[in-house]
C-alpha cells in the first residue's frame, strides 16, 4: 500500500461491505498502519488520522495518499484512507467520514467533492471531537472545517496570466485570448480565471478576450472548444487552459489547425509529470503554475498528529505553494525550469 | 627517508609470499586506504546533487564541489611525490591520512556556518589528503614484498577501492538522499524553517563525513604507533628525468595523444557519475531517496564489466575493445539526450560498462614501447585526472542551459575523443622514433 513498500504493519482494504451503512458500495477505503500495532510506541496512545479524497485513479489524489501515508509512518500513527468513484461522489465522501468517526479518528483530511452537500456530514463529525482539515478544495462556507490547506488558485492564475502578457509584450504581439475553463459555479476554475486576467491585465469583457468554452478539464472537450473558438477566430495567440487535460486537447485543435508551437502562448495550471514532460519540456505548452498535493498531505498529517498529541489546534488558511515552471523563462516574471518541475511534479 | 638497509630480508622459500611477514599488518591497514578514499571519491558524485538542492543553486555551482575535489588530487600529486621522497612513504601515508581527517572534520564548522565554500574547503582538505595518500600507498603496497609478486598485491588493494566506492554511494543512496527536506516542502516555508531544513540537511551530510574522518584517524594511530621497516622505493624516482625524456615523450603521439584520452576519459567518467543522480531526478522523475540506486547499479556494472573486460582483452587486442566500448559510450550518451525517459536513464548507467576497460587500456596503450621512459610517462597519465575537476564544470553549465539530459553530450563528445584515439593507434604504425626509448641506452 505505501509507496516502496515502507508499511511497517497491516496493510489491508477493507471493501465496501465493510461500510456497515451501505450507503455507498463504491466507496474504496483503505487502512494503512504506519505505526506499531501493538502500541509499543513508547507512552504514546496509538492515533488514528484519516484521508478522504475524491477519486483513487488521478494521479493528483494517489500522489496524496502516498504522501500522507509516508508521513504517517514518520509520525508513527495510523492512517485510514478513502476515495470516492468520481469527483463528484460525495455519497463515498460521506460515509468514509462517517466510518472513520466511528474508528475513533482524531482528525480527517478531507478534499470535498461537494463543497456544500458534504458539510452536515462534516459538522458531525467536528461535534464527536474529530479535527477536520480540508485539502485542495474549500467547504462552502469555508467555516465548516478547522482549516483549509490548498493551493492559492487565484495566485495560480496570476502567475500564468503575468506569463503570458510578458511574452505577448516580448514578441510584440496583440492578445487575442481564448480562455478554456472548467464549469460555472466551480470555485477553483473560478479563482484560476480571475486571477488569469488579472495577471495578463485586461479586464473581465475586455473585446481582446475572443471567446470562451467549458471544458470540465477533460481533454477531449479542450480539444472541441478549442476547435470551436478557432473557427470563428482563427488569430488567437493566447491560450489559457484551467487544467492540463484541457490544454494537451487546446494544443492537439492548434497542431489540428496548423498552428506551430511558437505562434499561440499557451499557459495552464496544476504541474502533473504527463504535462511537464510531454507539455512543457518539449515547448507544447508555454507554461504551468505547479501546484502541491504533497504539501497539502504533509502539512495536513502534521497538523492533524499536533493536534492529537496536544498541540495548537489548526485554524485558518494554509497557502500549499504554487510555482510557474516553463521552458521560455522570461525576465519580468520568476519561474522554475523543468528540471525543478519533474522533480516535483505529481503522478 | 628509507634506506636500502630497510628493506627487510627475504628467506628464501618465502619468495612467493605476497607480502613480507612482518608487514601483514601494515599491508592491511594501506588496504584500508584504498577503501578509504574509494569511500569519500563516490560520496562526493552523491554530494553535488545533495549540496544543489540544500543551498537551491545552478548545477554549475554545485559542480564545483566535483572541482574542488579533482582540483585537489591533481594539485598535491606532485608535492605527494616529494613528501614521499624527502620523508618515506609512511609519513607519506600519515600526512595524507591527517590531512584528510582534518579535511572530514572540517564538515563541522562548515555545518555550523551554514556556507558552501566552507564545504568546498573541506572537500578540499579532504581530496588533498587522499591525494597525497594515494601516490604515497600505490608505491608502498609495492615494495611491501617480494618484486615478483608486486602486480598482484597492488591488484589486491586497488580491489578494495572500488568497494569503498559503492560504500560510499551505499551512504548516500541510504543516510542522505532518502532524508533530504522534499523541494515541494521547501516552497512554503518561511526564511526561519528554511534555515532549519537546512541545517537539518546538513547534519545528514555531516555524519558519513565524520564516520569516514573517524575511520581515518583510526587508521592514521594504528599506522603511527605500528613499527614498520619501510622498504625502499627501488623504481626511478620522481624528478629523476633521464635527459631527453621529455622530448621522447613529446615526440611520441601514441603517447601524447594518450594522455589526452585519459583526460577525456576521466572526464567522462567523473561527468557521467556526477550527474547520474541529476539526470534521474531531473530527466525522469525519480524521487532523491531512490536515485541513488541508480548511480549504485552504475558502479556495480563497472566492477563487473571490469572483469570480463580483463577476460576480453586477453583475446582481443586492447586498441580494438577500446574502440567498440568508446563507440557504445557515444552511442549510450546520444539515448540520453534524446530519450528523456528511463530508457535514457538506462542508457546512462550502461555508460559504465564502456567506462570500465578505459583507464588501464589507454594507460597500457599509450605506454607501450616507452622502455625506461614509462615510469615519467605514467605520471603525466595519472596526471590527466584534471580531466575530472575541468570538464563536469561544463557539463554542468551547459545543463543549466540546455537540461540535464542535452548536458550529456559533454561524456559523449569525450568518448568521442577516446574511440578516435583507439582508431588512430588501429591505424597508425609506431614509428621507430617513437620506440626509440626501448633500444637500450
Amino acid at each position: 500500500m505505501t509507496r516502496g513498500g515502507r508499511a511497517t504493519g497491516w496493510d489491508a482494504r477493507l471493501s465496501a461491505r465493510l461500510l456497515a451503512t451501505g450507503c455507498a458500495a463504491v466507496l474504496s477505503l483503505a487502512v494503512a498502519a504506519c505505526g506499531d500495532d501493538d502500541g509499543d510506541a513508547g507512552a504514546d496512545q496509538q492515533i488514528t488520522i484519516g484521508l478522504i479524497t475524491k477519486q483513487e485513479t488521478n494521479p493528483y489524489w494517489v500522489t496524496m495518499r502516498e504522501v500522507a501515508e509516508q508521513t504517517a509512518e514518520e509520525h508513527n500513527v495510523q492512517l485510514l484512507t478513502a476515495a470516492g468513484k468520481s469527483d463528484v461522489d460525495n455519497e463515498s465522501q460521506v460515509a468514509a467520514l462517517q466510518y472513520m468517526s466511528a474508528r475513533d479518528a482524531a482528525g480527517i483530511l478531507i478534499a470535498p467533492a461537494d463543497s456544500e452537500a458534504v458539510v452536515p456530514a462534516i459538522e458531525e463529525a467536528r461535534e464527536e471531537g474529530v479535527t477536520v482539515i480540508a485539502v485542495d478544495t474549500p467547504t462552502e462556507p469555508r467555516s465548516a472545517v478547522d482549516a483549509l490547506f490548498a493551493t492559492d488558485n487565484r495566485q495560480a492564475g496570476e502567475l500564468i496570466g503575468r506569463y503570458a502578457r510578458a511574452k505577448a509584450e516580448a514578441q510584440d504581439i496583440q492578445p487575442r485570448v481564448a480562455m478554456l475553463e472548467l464549469a460555472p459555479d466551480i470555485t477553483s476554475g473560478e479563482l484560476r480565471h480571475d486571477g488569469f486576467l488579472e495577471g495578463l491585465g485586461l479586464e473581465e469583457g475586455d473585446p481582446r478576450i475572443v471567446g470562451s468554452v467549458n471544458t470540465e478539464g477533460d481533454r477531449a472537450k479542450g480539444r472541441r472548444g478549442m476547435e470551436q473558438l478557432l473557427e470563428g477566430n482563427p488569430d488567437i495567440n493566447i491560450v489559457y487552459a484551467v487544467n492540463e487535460p484541457a490544454a494537451f486537447g487546446a494544443a492537439a485543435a492548434l497542431e489540428a489547425a496548423g498552428k506551430d508551437e511558437g505562434d499561440v502562448i499557451l499557459v495552464t495550471v496544476d504541474g502533473g509529470c504527463d504535462a511537464i514532460k510531454r507539455g512543457i519540456r518539449p515547448g507544447v505548452m508555454d507554461a504551468t503554475a505547479q501546484q502541491y498535493p504533497e504539501n497539502m498531505a504533509r502539512e495536513g498529517v502534521r497538523a492533524l498528529v499536533d493536534a492529537a498529541r496536544g498541540g495548537e489546534e489548526p485554524s485558518g488558511y494554509l497557502n500549499t505553494g504554487v510555482e510557474l515552471i516553463t521552458g521560455n523563462p522570461v525576465e519580468a516574471v520568476e519561474s522554475r525550469n523543468t528540471a525543478f518541475g519533474v522533480r516535483n511534479c505529481w503522478g | 627517508m628509507a634506506t636500502a638497509s630497510a628493506v627487510p630480508a627475504v628467506p628464501k622459500r618465502a619468495r612467493a609470499r605476497l607480502v613480507y611477514p612482518q608487514l601483514t599488518v601494515p599491508f592491511i591497514l594501506l588496504v584500508l586506504c584504498f577503501a578509504a578514499w574509494g569511500t569519500a571519491a563516490n560520496l562526493t558524485d552523491v554530494m553535488v546533487g545533495v549540496f544543489r538542492s540544500i543551498f537551491d543553486m545552478s548545477n554549475l555551482q554545485a559542480a564545483l564541489v566535483q572541482f574542488s575535489y579533482y582540483g585537489a588530487y591533481f594539485l598535491l600529486a606532485i608535492p605527494a611525490a616529494f613528501i614521499n621522497r624527502r620523508f618515506g612513504y609512511k609519513v607519506g601515508v600519515l600526512t595524507g591520512l591527517g590531512l584528510a581527517a582534518l579535511g572530514g572534520l572540517l564538515f563541522v564548522p562548515a555545518s555550523e556556518l551554514l556556507v558552501y565554500e566552507f564545504f568546498l574547503l573541506a572537500l578540499f582538505v579532504l581530496a588533498a589528503g587522499l591525494s597525497i595518500l594515494e601516490t604515497s600507498a600505490n608505491p608502498f603496497v609495492i615494495a611491501m614484498g617480494p618484486e615478483n609478486t608486486a602486480t598482484q598485491r597492488l591488484n589486491l588493494a586497488q580491489a578494495f577501492n572500488p568497494v569503498g566506492a559503492n560504500i560510499g554511494v551505499l551512504l548516500g543512496a541510504v543516510l542522505i538522499l532518502p532524508h533530504i527536506t522534499p523541494e515541494a516542502s521547501k516552497t512554503i516555508m518561511s526564511p526561519d524553517e528554511l534555515r532549519r531544513s537546512q541545517e537539518a540537511d546538513l547534519s545528514l551530510v555531516l555524519g558519513p563525513y565524520l564516520g569516514i574522518a573517524l575511520v581515518l584517524v583510526i587508521i592514521w594511530l594504528l599506522i603511527f604507533y605500528r613499527k614498520m621497516p619501510t622498504p625502499a622505493e627501488k623504481s626511478q624516482e620522481a624528478g629523476e628525468v633521464k635527459s631527453g625524456t621529455l622530448t621522447r615523450l613529446w615526440r611520441n603521439r601514441h603517447y601524447r595523444y594518450g594522455v589526452g584520452a585519459q583526460f577525456f576519459n576521466v572526464a567522462a567518467q567523473v561527468s557521467v557519475w556526477t550527474f547520474t543522480i541529476l539526470y534521474a531526478q531531473d530527466v525522469v522523475g525519480v524521487p532523491p531517496g531512490d536515485s541513488g540506486w541508480y548511480l549504485q547499479a552504475s558502479l556495480i556494472l563497472f566492477l563487473v564489466a571490469r572483469f570480463a573486460m580483463t577476460y576480453l582483452l586477453g583475446i582481443f587486442r586492447p586498441a580494438k575493445l577500446l574502440f567498440l566500448m568508446g563507440a557504445l559510450g557515444v552511442v549510450f550518451c546520444l539515448i540520453a539526450m534524446f530519450s528523456q525517459n528511463m530508457v535514457g536513464l538506462i542508457a546512462v548507467v550502461a555508460i559504465s560498462l564502456s567506462l570500465s576497460l578505459m583507464f588501464p587500456t589507454i594507460y597500457g596503450v599509450a605506454l607501450q614501447g616507452l622502455g625506461e621512459d614509462t615510469k615519467f610517462g605514467a605520471a603525466g597519465l595519472v596526471m590527466a585526472i584534471l580531466g575530472g575537476a575541468l570538464i563536469p564544470l561544463i557539463h554542468a553549465a551547459l545543463m543549466d542551459q540546455v537540461g540535464a539530459a542535452f548536458g550529456f553530450i559533454v561524456p559523449g563528445v569525450c568518448l568521442a575523443l577516446v574511440t578516435c584515439y583507439a582508431l588512430f593507434d588501429l591505424r597508425t604504425n609506431r614509428d621507430a622514433d617513437e620506440l626509440v626509448a626501448e633500444v637500450p641506452a
